[in-house]
């Protein structure tokens, strides 16, 4: 669940780079979507007051149809085009974050089987949700009938969604694991899929700008991802977001990093004289790192080319939707069918094109840049003394 | 130093109020010949860009460039306070944290003083370059302002078709659909009434409606409206001052390719 401690890093480092508007300001923009993380989104979020689930008659969940059905309509009643992707299959090398995971779940069902209070109880549950193959399957036969297109990414949603938005067949990747970014997509979009009610405003992150203002290459991005712990392979025990940027920093890359970490231990115990020789080597590389494949996974990922992917937006199956969503999951029928109208007035809609391909932006100078910089990270700093004196 | 004296308040109250409703903080760059401004909408779908030269000011020096981060909505609050036959100066040092506005009513010897404290922007400052439009069209800017308004009360997106010698304007939405057909023609009395084409090539563009209608608010500066459209460009609408413009640039929405 993506990458520790970036966030604090973009924050800290790059505020620039990070815009918040409201969802308007998006009109007429195609966005992926990442649905698997949506769909969990809306496992957790979309629930009674009590906590509970959505439930049909059936006993069937519905939170995550709930979830699709409206939250999609909220991007288009702004005239937003999206497309969601799914998860295929895990790299190879995800599968010790899974590992992890499914051990977690294990602690979990006991703890909800221990569990007496009813908020234990929720909250234990909530970290037990999980999305299924049939959360899957039934979101995509739910996006079908709305006329909205999907994309079975072959292996990672995220890596897809910025696939698709640096070939310019969308206009960002919509998703809240940070570790889209490494995928290099132009924007990312935190909180799109996030209820109206919550009032979070939108947040629109530019890669390049974060690069810019942390002076890094992307692979250097990249290895600065996997030294805070992705979803790929174990982290260095020890290093946090600060440490692990000074040491990019400075050495450049993994490779040297793993090097000198490596030697500073080496000459350590060699030289051990039971003397406390301040030790560098307070981190130690786990066993068999394969950082190297990690950080291919995130520079060359498993992805269908964008150019065969062709995008449609189509108007809605009118019938079909009030069959599954009423005659099946028993969904209110008037409120289907107001969302149908609104579905088919989003798409006639055309797209609207925005005015940075045609006007170049005057590049800042390095100084006008820093100057910025500074500027809004002592606002940054401000307006956290007034949150405290509050 | 600036020293910035309007003959009339009003004219710089319905510069402002021209783009207001588009864009909120906005650097205006303080020169020696004039003032210019540029600010592009969240959306960054429509630009704003402005120039004032020093010819529409009654008095103007500017002996070292500034720049002030303005927010319009405070602006034109305290623009409000002001009499519209009040002449207006804006006074702002060397590196200024505040811009002085100064009412005056000569007639009856009445002086207000407003400040405004200044902000610091950090906005993208985009390079207008020269484009190549298809065509040109230039007409009586409250027709065009009627002609949005009117249109979009129907839909959220307005279709203008220029061919030989006529400019249609078209709505569709659900309730109906509306169109407007407009043909170049001359007016000897009035020239301002007069519409004037020259086209090279014809377009078919479609134009989000809630951005016209923002355009539409730069009517009150000038008569004619400048509209220059391209079907590979963003089109131009341009309202003509004294001297300096206020000008538009909007991106087109295309549909779908089928």
């Amino acid at each position: 669940m993506g990458i520790k401690g970036l966030n604090a890093i973009v924050m800290e480092n790059a505020p620039l780079a990070i815009r918040k508007s409201d969802i308007k300001s998006f009109f007429g923009r195609k966005v992926a979507i990442d649905a698997s993380m949506s769909l969990y989104q809306f496992l957790i979020a979309v629930r009674q007051n009590d906590g509970t689930q959505l439930l049909n008659d059936n006993g069937e969940t519905t939170s995550h149809l709930m979830g699709i059905f409206y939250r999609t309509l909220r991007m288009i009643d702004n005239g937003i085009k999206p497309v969601y992707v799914f998860d295929g299959k895990p790299p190879v090398l995800k599968k010790f974050e899974l590992d992890k995971r499914s051990e977690r779940r294990k602690e979990t069902e006991l703890k909800l089987a221990e569990a007496t209070d009813l908020n234990e109880k929720i909250k234990q549950e909530r970290r037990l949700v999980k999305v299924t193959k049939q959360h899957n399957d039934e979101a995509k036969h739910l996006l079908k009938l709305m006329g909205i297109p999907y994309v079975e990414a072959p292996s990672e949603a995220e890596a897809q969604c910025a696939e698709l938005a640096k070939a310019g067949k969308v206009y960002a990747a919509a998703s809240e694991d940070m570790d889209t970014l490494c995928y290099r997509t132009p924007y990312l979009l935190r909180h799109l899929t996030f209820s109206e009610a919550k009032k979070e405003p939108i947040q629109e992150l530019d890669t390049e700008k974060i690069l810019q203002s942390l002076d890094l290459s992307i692979e250097q991005f990249i290895d600065l991802g996997i030294l805070l712990g992705c979803d790929y392979i174990e982290s260095i025990k020890g290093i946090g977001p600060v440490t692990a940027l000074k040491l990019i920093k400075e050495h450049g890359s993994l490779d040297s990093i793993v090097k000198y970490i490596q030697e500073n231990n080496n000459n350590n115990s060699s030289s051990s004289s039971g003397n406390s020789n301040e030790g560098k080597c307070k981190w130690k590389i786990p066993d068999n790192w394969q950082y190297n494949e990690a950080r291919q996974l995130f520079l060359e990922p498993e992805v269908i080319p964008a150019k065969d992917i062709n995008l449609k937006w189509l108007p809605p199956d009118e019938e079909g939707l009030i069959k599954y969503l009423c005659g099946e999951k028993l969904f209110n029928e008037d409120r289907v069918k107001n969302g149908i109208q609104r579905l088919r007035k989003g798409l006639k809609n055309g797209t609207q094109v925005r005015l940075d391909g045609f006007f170049k932006v005057v590049p800042k100078t390095k100084e006008e840049l820093e100057k910025a910089n500074q500027r809004a990270k002592a606002q940054l700093k401000k307006n956290k003394i007034t949150k405290k004196r509050r | 130093m600036l020293e910035a004296k309007f003959a009339e308040a009003s004219l710089f109250k319905r510069i402002i109020d021209g783009f207001k409703d588009c864009v909120q903080l906005v650097n205006f760059q303080c020169k020696e010949d004039g003032i210019i401004a540029q600010a592009v909408d969240d959306s960054r779908v429509l630009l704003v860009s402005l120039e004032i030269g020093i010819e529409a000011f009654q008095e103007y020096r500017c002996d070292h460039p500034v720049t002030l981060g303005i927010d319009l909505n405070s602006l034109s609050k305290i623009l409000r306070c002001g009499n519209n036959s009040d002449t207006l100066t804006l006074i702002a040092d060397d590196t200024p944290d505040q811009i002085i506005l100064l009412f005056e009513d000569t007639s009856r010897e009445r002086i207000a003083e407003y400040s405004l404290k200044l902000m610091e922007i950090d906005a993208d400052f985009l390079k207008i370059e020269e484009l190549q439009y298809d065509t040109t069209l230039m007409m009586p800017s409250n027709e065009f302002s009627k002609i949005v308004r009117d249109l979009s009360q129907l839909t959220d997106s307005l279709n203008i078709v220029v061919t030989k010698d006529t400019i249609k304007f078209a709505a569709e939405g659900e309730m109906g659909s509306g169109s407007v057909i407009l043909k170049p023609f001359v007016n000897m009395d009035k020239p301002n009434e007069s519409i004037k084409l020259e086209m090279d090539q014809a377009v078919d563009l479609t134009f989000g409606a809630k951005y016209l209608l923002d355009v539409v608010k730069g009517s009150s500066l000038s008569d004619r409206v400048g509209i220059r459209l391209s079907s590979e460009a963003p089109a131009l609408f341009q309202f003509d001052l004294s001297s300096g413009f206020l000008q538009f640039f909007l991106a087109p929405k295309f549909n779908e390719e089928e």
